[in-house]
């Protein structure tokens, strides 16, 4: 087997430890910048639901600012925002590379789109639901964590699937700039140094990863409808 | 008692530069409900029902005026008192708004959550067996036919023990034996729990099965209230007239009127009348007896007897015929008997 795989792919067995690095990259700068877009986006996907006019907690104030700051961080390119972000990072993160140089870029990058994808996933809750609850006493925030979370499961789990594989392509972008990672590790090796099979590996490893990523999202989703 | 006084609720118009266009949903309605009635409020769609019904548990908070219940003034409350406010009373939507990604007893579980979780089990149970669906706890929504949806909707508004329940439409999506069903159960609430329901429809024939009061609602206003079967028996209002004809087959007439229908041509010297009564047992010997008394024949062309709120409403579509003085006379009979008499047609004057 080892004989094998080392005739089939030379080069990338020749950097096995390198190429457990670069996945473990990968997966950290997916995990934490993930885990944080998550808990952000879904805050802010929550403010923008309840403070839109007609919403359980009408604040035109605060939903016109985080409405402009979510449309303005959508609209520069992730690459730019990389570079753009590097003071902010070395301040929050005492760096601005490797893993945790990257974190802060990622997040400012994947949220914005999170955070809408969370408020249309709120939006598909049945205004009738708002007000039953309501009508029982369910007070704002109640209405925010039983109904509108609640019913919402499946929509915000795709949501989540999503942005989870957009972030996976904007860590390989942030490869670029010296984070480490997969897209790193392929663009150093099998672009630059033209290996092939490092290129193939990674690209199937990264389809397997984002097929996961969809499977679960799916079955999770599907669990959640009734 | 729910009191409101001088309720006013205007939306702003879609064009907002121009605030003489706001819609006045409701405009100056006065109102009284007592305890354990079941009051109707009628209207066509757009009259400003839901709105109106909405401004008693402050889902919309009126622009000016007071909603009070049971003596407390509603608009005053603190947020938290409000909360607790609304578990008193129960409401219930045309489309159900159950919980779809819970079962039928987490949906009547959740204005529980205060509860043990023990109790909260006794509690649903007994609800579920009260509107007769104790054998769907564990469906979803989804499962449930539209009756049986409305049913884990009422058993879910009444399980703190409201003193009224609001129904906003509660059976307008329903098919007629459904909603007959349901309403049978909200009167049966009503007898055992001593539930003051408020029913908003654009039905007449809903306030005529169960409401014992009802007003009428136009333009954001209530421009007739009062026992179910006074307004029925006598429509004062335009509106309130269009609405009984619905449910009545008395109102066939003006189908052949329009049409011009041999059964309603009358011959020189005749008079065709409506005559409406209530107590349907009194009409024929009244026919009768004029029929004799001022030597006329008396010809029944149409005849209906409606129950409305469990008294009896009766009216005919009659033919006179004979001496024309003697005819205004029977006329004149029949209204010192309470009986209303609308002339519909009278040769004397339309040749
Ligand atoms: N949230 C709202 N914003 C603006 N206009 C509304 C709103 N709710 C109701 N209206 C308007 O108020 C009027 C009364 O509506 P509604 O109370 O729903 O009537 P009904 O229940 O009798 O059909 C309608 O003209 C409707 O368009
Ligand atoms: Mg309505």
């Amino acid at each position: 087997m080892q004989q094998f795989l080392s005739e089939l792919l030379p080069n990338l067995m020749r950097r096995t430890p390198e190429f457990w690095k670069a996945i473990c990259d990968t997966l950290l700068m997916e995990a934490w910048a993930g885990s944080i877009c998550f808990v952000i986006g879904l805050i802010f996907g929550i403010i923008l639901t309840v403070t839109k006019p007609g919403g359980i907690m009408e604040n035109r104030p605060l939903y016109q600012v985080l409405d402009t700051i979510i449309n303005l961080f959508r609209s520069i390119p992730f690459i730019i925002l990389l570079t753009a972000l590097m003071p902010l990072s070395r301040w929050i993160m005492g760096t601005a590379i490797y893993v945790r140089g990257v974190i802060v870029p990622l997040v400012f990058g994947a949220a914005p789109f999170f955070s809408r994808q969370v408020e249309s996933a709120l939006a598909q809750t049945d205004k009738g639901l708002i007000e039953a609850a309501l009508s029982m006493g369910s007070s704002p925030l109640e209405v925010i964590f039983r109904v509108y979370l609640r019913e919402s499961i499946a929509p915000i789990t795709r949501a989540t699937t999503i942005t989870a594989i957009s972030l996976l392509s904007l860590t390989a972008m942030a490869g670029a700039v010296g984070a480490g990672g997969l897209g790193d590790f392929a663009i150093r090796y099998g672009h630059d140094r033209n290996m092939i099979d490092i290129t193939w590996v990674t690209v199937i490893l990264l389809v397997l990863a984002v097929s996961f990523v969809q499977w679960l999202g799916e079955m999770f989703a599907r669990k959640n409808t009734h | 008692m729910i009191e409101l006084t001088h309720v006013v609720k205007n939306f702003s118009s879609p064009d907002k530069h121009d605030a003489s266009k706001s819609i006045h949903a409701v405009n100056d309605v006065s109102l009284k409900i007592n305890d354990g009635d079941i009051f109707g409020i009628i209207g066509f769609s757009g009259a400003g029902k839901s709105t109106l019904v909405r401004c008693i548990n402050l889902l919309e908070r009126p622009d000016s005026g007071s909603v009070k219940i049971d003596g407390t003034e509603m608009t005053q409350l603190k947020p938290k008192e409000l909360y607790a406010a609304r578990r008193k009373i129960g409401m219930i939507f045309q489309q159900f708004n159950l919980m779809p990604s819970r079962t039928v007893f987490d949906n009547v579980a959740y204005p529980l959550k205060h509860m043990p979780k023990l109790e909260i089990q006794k509690r649903v149970r007994e609800l579920l067996s009260l509107v007769e669906i104790s054998d769907k706890e564990n469906s979803y929504p989804s499962e449930l036919s539209g009756g049986q949806k409305q049913r884990v909707a009422i058993a879910r508004a009444l399980a703190n023990d409201p003193t009224i329940l609001l129904c906003d439409e509660a059976t307008s999506a329903l098919d007629p034996q459904t909603t007959g069903a349901i309403l049978q159960l909200l009167k049966d609430l009503n007898a055992t729990l001593n539930l003051t329901i408020v029913v908003i429809t654009h039905e007449m024939e809903v306030v005529k099965n169960i409401c014992r009061k009802a007003a009428v609602m136009d333009h954001g206003e209530i421009i007739e209230t009062g026992d179910v079967f006074e307004i029925f028996s006598n429509p004062q209002h335009q509106v309130t007239k269009n609405f009984v004809r619905t449910t009545s087959n008395l109102s066939k007439i003006e189908n052949l009127l329009r049409e011009n229908s041999p059964m309603v041509q009358v011959k020189p010297g005749e008079v065709m009348a409506r005559l409406v009564y209530i107590y349907a047992d009194v009409s024929d010997p009244l026919i009768s007896f004029a029929s004799r008394e001022f030597d006329l024949v008396i010809n029944i062309i149409l005849a209906d007897v409606e129950i409305v709120s469990d008294i009896m409403v009766g009216g005919t579509v009659v033919i006179f015929s004979g001496d024309y003085a003697k005819i205004q006379q029977a006329i004149e009979y029949f209204k010192s008997k309470n009986v209303r008499v609308e002339v519909l047609k009278d040769a004397a004057i339309s040749e």
